[in-house]
């Protein structure tokens, strides 16, 4: 049976007073390209750091391809490549030098890594940089080194925390097609992203993180599935009173300057039967809009704190 | 090369090339200081002191000006090379990596020992300009300069992984060691000092290294040297050992 590219069990990590992993279960299967979604403190980059070691979990279980990550570390950490969100590249030596050094901490012999390090560059786009220091290269090209260095000992799974924070559109669009072409090729990727139409784009699956905990794990389109939609409806005289639809599904009417808005579950099933109860109650349908719920909305939805909820509420 | 040798030569090269690119940060000061000390202390003032133990002065104080080199900067190089990776984060990038915790502590070790004794070289070179030593232990230096660097080297590490600025560094070395160095015996013997002292002095571990160098390096000693040595080595391998065991835990490394 193949093994999972991470398998995470009961993971559970406190600093302080803050829970940081509690109780985490996840599992990313091999060549799957998974998101980590959650608001700030979520626990992401608890969790990425477990997985490379920067972080000691205080108990449960975690493993990459099989090889814990702390019994097996060796194992599990020359399978990974890793884009932090942070800078930390070592700034003593040109790029191609520190790609050559990370190389050969996985082992790899000086005539490879020197080769793999040169590919690693030209794949990002900065070969002709190869001689400068990582504080002399611009915002974008630190980021496309940072993705550089993740590369060059070839991983299996590699995780990016982060990789598009802050660059330009055509920089995220170059660094999504790198990207997916490690993935074609066959390794797992493991990305956070702030970016929801990152999630929805790239990934096969995510997992919404709140509090330390693992929310929901489904495919973008499943949890999109899952919110409300807003259908909105022209009429052709518009109400002074909000209709009354006592449809399934349907979760709020409001009157709006562009029509009857309605929220309501699986927007296409249900705008039907709101049609028909329109009618029956003697309107007449000019118009309809179906506004599916994004990614983003869904995930505002899921990681609401309850506190904050209440206090707004109230 | 196996995956483990190739690994720890990577590490070993990286450290090396930082500070041999570096040489006005690395190499240079010591080789003006000494040739200060030596004009100081041995031209100017050691015309007035006379010999000690049947040695000019500043054949007596050029062992101990060694070790005082030797130590410092391989405890410089450890503590900065592991500080400076942590204060940038840098280091992540060899901890997160498939290296072993025994090569990593051997790799920053080895490279740190490695710097203390090229600068012991290069301030026994500035000595031979002021004054001539014979040299009757070779071995004896050799163990002894190798020995004391891996086990500054190791402190370094230690030290490294404790600070959490840049204070630290410069506390440890400047209000630890040197004082420690400077009350070693370096600039005097030990049977000049009154009784009391004298067994004080014994205390001071920087006593033991300075007579051991000595030893190889004008054959006068004050300390049985295979004692020192000895315990030296004893010492070297508790600290590497709880390099190791820091690693291990992540001290200073890992949340």
């Amino acid at each position: 049976m193949t093994e999972p590219a991470i398998r995470a069990s009961g993971l559970q990590k406190r600093y302080g007073d803050v829970q940081a992993l509690d109780d985490l279960d996840l599992t990313v299967d091999q060549g799957e390209f998974f998101g980590l979604l959650g608001p700030n403190g979520a626990g992401k980059t608890t969790f990425i750091n477990t997985l490379v070691g920067l972080v000691h979990k205080d108990r449960g279980t975690a493993e990459v391809f099989g090889f814990d990550v702390e019994d097996d570390y060796r194992e599990a950490r020359d399978r990974i490549g890793v884009a932090p969100q942070e800078f930390n590249v070592d700034r003593f030596f040109p790029i191609i030098e520190v790609l050559e050094h990370k190389a050969g901490y996985h082992g790899i012999g000086r005539a490879e890594a020197r080769e793999r390090a040169e590919d690693a560059l030209k794949t990002v786009g900065i070969w002709d940089k190869r001689d400068t220091r990582f504080d002399w290269l611009s915002g974008g090209m630190k980021r496309r080194f940072v993705l550089a260095r993740a590369l060059v000992s070839d991983p299996d799974l590699l995780i990016l925390d982060e990789p598009t924070a802050g660059v330009d559109v055509q920089l995220r669009h170059d660094l999504w097609e790198i990207i997916n072409r490690m993935n074609d090729a066959g390794t797992t990727i493991l990305l956070t992203t702030h970016y929801i139409e990152e999630a929805e784009r790239l990934c096969d699956r995510v997992a919404i993180m709140d509090d330390g905990q693992k929310v929901e794990v489904a495919a973008p389109d499943d949890l999109m599935a899952r919110g409300t939609d807003t259908i909105v409806l022209g009429l052709a005289e518009m109400p002074r009173t909000t209709p009354r639809l006592d449809v399934e599904g349907v979760t709020d009417v409001e009157l709006t300057d562009e029509g009857l808005a309605v929220t309501a579950m699986g927007g296409s099933q249900t705008a039907p039967s709101i049609m028909r109860e329109l009618e029956a109650q003697g309107h007449t349908v000019t118009s309809l809009d179906i506004r599916r719920a994004s990614l983003e909305e869904v995930f505002v939805d899921m990681t609401r704190d309850d506190r904050e909820y209440a206090e707004v509420s109230a | 090369m196996n995956q483990n040798t190739t690994q720890f030569l990577t590490l070993v090269r990286r450290e090396i090339l930082r500070f041999v690119r570096r040489p006005y940060n690395t190499f240079l000061p010591p080789i003006i200081t000494n040739a200060l000390y030596f004009s100081v202390f041995g031209v100017i003032l050691g015309s007035q002191i006379g010999q000690i133990a049947g040695r000019s002065y500043l054949q007596f104080v050029l062992p101990g000006l060694v070790v005082l080199g030797a130590i410092s900067d391989s405890f410089e190089n450890a503590s900065f090379t592991i500080f400076h990776g942590r204060w940038n984060d840098y280091i992540q990038a060899v901890l997160t990596s498939p290296m072993s915790n025994r090569s990593m502590v051997a790799a920053y070790v080895s490279a740190s020992a490695l710097r203390g004794i090229v600068t012991s070289l290069l301030i026994i070179g500035v000595g031979l300009i002021f004054t001539s030593v014979s040299v009757p232990n070779p071995v004896y230096l050799v163990s002894f300069l190798l020995v004391i660097t891996t086990l500054f080297g190791g402190l370094g590490v230690i030290g490294g992984l404790w600070s959490s600025d840049f204070d630290y560094l410069t506390v440890m070395n400047q209000f630890i060691l040197r004082p420690l160095v400077f009350f070693g015996a370096v600039f005097y013997s030990l049977e000049e000092l009154p009784e009391f002292w004298g067994s004080v002095s014994l205390l001071n571990p920087m006593v033991y290294m300075v007579n051991g160098v000595r030893y190889g390096m004008i054959g006068v000693t004050e300390i049985d040297p295979n004692t020192s040595l000895a315990v030296l080595t004893g010492t070297t391998v508790v600290v590497l050992s709880i390099d190791y065991v820091l690693f291990r835990r992540g001290y200073g490394l890992a949340e």
